[in-house]
């Protein structure tokens, strides 16, 4: 009997780690197809910026879940807001990203990411793809996914030599609304005028 | 020590306002930690508006990629001493050594440390700092404190820059040099190029940083602390009462900020 429930334990666990490994091979090659079909093809096309910004749009609408972070980073003042608000927040917050990013990735310009696996995040469905960038001087800059499962997968943070983008902006846009006279209004202002 | 004082008041007042020049909205909750730390900030902001960031620029006109990697080597090199001795104090032998033989080859062979020969034999850079030494006896880090002209710190972050800095061949080969006028033009005179070469060398991380906020100070400021998490993971006592969640790993349904 002991025997058995050792037996019946132990292909649980083995099944348990079967579909934990497949999980992380999915995220992973869902980021592969992100950074390789994805970023770096538009970073090293010869067009123009206007363009790369235009299928960076395209890109980031496509996988990362600017909804679900936009949601985050607001942190108690989304409860507050208006329903108009929290529209005109996303909107403003994805079009403002989309500069950023095309801006910033395009430093990885010739770079290409390397997968060092995954690794557990404490959220329920949500796993770290490693990756790193091979920088001209120095060491490599490390770039963590963090990857939500469903369907289909969405990416909903990148970490950044330790440093998350989603924590950034809520940190920067609580401290914002907290100090400015028109609270989020301000914000949603500020976010538009910079994303022009 | 009276007049440090004074200026620190004088800067203080000066700095009252934001660049916008609208009174700041304090309320309750920020701490006056947190007014000195943006004014000091603004004042920082200014300063390297004004001063460090233009000359970064020139200097980056006047010189040329491969240069400033010679720099950037040179002064690396001579931080070799700091991560040999707090690797030791951490108890990593291996990476102590590593540490040593670096320090030996390049400034020999490397030239005074501009290239990094060591690494083409696979020879990897070790860093450490006294910094993490601290974290690793779980010495806590205090709050963010933006000082003067070196900007973002805490306290556990001062205390281990002074103790590194100690280390510093070059803080050695002039100890006894402070008399003589060329002692102490070389001594600032090389402070001075680390940091215009250090500037020149961010330029675009920090502009884009820039252009990519709404409040610069709180973008700062939460990329430095987030930065330091890393450091976390070092002390010994907290991993032995359990695992410690990853720096960068946070709840998406937490409402607090």
């Amino acid at each position: 009997m002991k025997k058995l429930i050792g037996f019946i334990f132990t292909v649980t666990l083995l099944f348990a780690i079967k579909v934990e490994a497949m999980d992380a091979l999915k995220a992973e090659n869902f980021v592969k197809k992100v950074t390789t079909d994805g970023i770096e093809q538009i970073i090293n096309s010869d067009v123009s910026m206007a363009e790369k910004d235009a299928r960076f749009t395209k890109l980031f609408n496509e996988y990362l879940d600017l909804d679900y972070i936009g949601k985050f980073v607001l942190g108690r003042y989304w409860k507050t807001a208006t329903d108009k608000q929290k529209k005109d927040f996303i909107q403003v917050y994805r079009e403002f990203n989309t500069k950023t990013w095309s801006k910033r990735f395009d430093e990885f310009k010739g770079k290409s990411f390397e997968f060092n696996g995954t690794s557990p995040s404490s959220s329920e469905g949500q796993i770290f793809v490693n990756t790193s960038v091979k920088m001209n001087e120095g060491s490599p800059a490390k770039v963590l996914w963090r990857v939500k499962d469903g369907q289909p997968l969405k990416i909903v943070d990148i970490v950044i030599e330790n440093v998350s983008l989603a924590i950034t902006a809520r940190n920067e846009y609580t401290a914002y609304i907290k100090k400015a006279p028109g609270g989020l209004d301000d914000l949603i202002e500020d976010l538009r005028e910079k994303a022009k | 020590m009276k007049k440090t004082l004074l200026m620190f008041m004088f800067l203080l007042s000066a700095c009252a306002t934001n660049p916008n020049g609208t009174k700041m909205k304090v309320s309750d909750e920020e701490t006056k930690l947190e007014v000195y730390n943006r004014a000091m900030f603004n004042f920082n902001y200014q300063f390297d508006k004004m001063v460090l960031k233009p000359v970064a620029k020139g200097y980056k006109v006047i010189t040329t990629q491969s240069i400033r990697n010679r720099v950037t080597n040179f002064f690396n090199n001579l931080e070799e001493p700091a991560y040999a001795i707090n690797n030791l104090l951490q108890g990593q032998l291996k990476d102590s050594g590593t540490s040593v033989v670096r320090f030996a080859v390049n400034s020999t062979l490397g030239l005074l440390g501009t290239f990094d020969v060591a690494e083409g034999w696979g020879i990897n850079k070790k860093k450490n700092s006294f910094d993490a030494t601290m974290a690793m006896y779980c010495t806590p880090d205090g709050p963010y404190i933006v000082m003067p002209i070196l900007g973002p710190s805490t306290p556990r972050y001062l205390v281990g820059w002074g103790v590194d800095a100690l280390s510093d061949p070059m803080y050695w080969a002039l100890w006894d040099k402070q008399d003589e006028d060329w002692g102490v033009a070389l001594s600032y005179g090389a402070t001075a190029l680390k940091y215009i070469n250090k500037r020149a060398e961010n330029m675009a991380l920090l502009d884009s940083m820039e252009e990519g906020s709404v409040d610069y100070y709180a973008t700062i400021k939460t990329a430095f602390m987030q930065n330091r998490q890393k450091f976390q993971s070092l002390c010994a006592k907290q991993n032995a009462e359990g695992q410690v969640a990853a720096s960068y790993d946070f709840d998406f349904e937490d409402e607090e900020d």
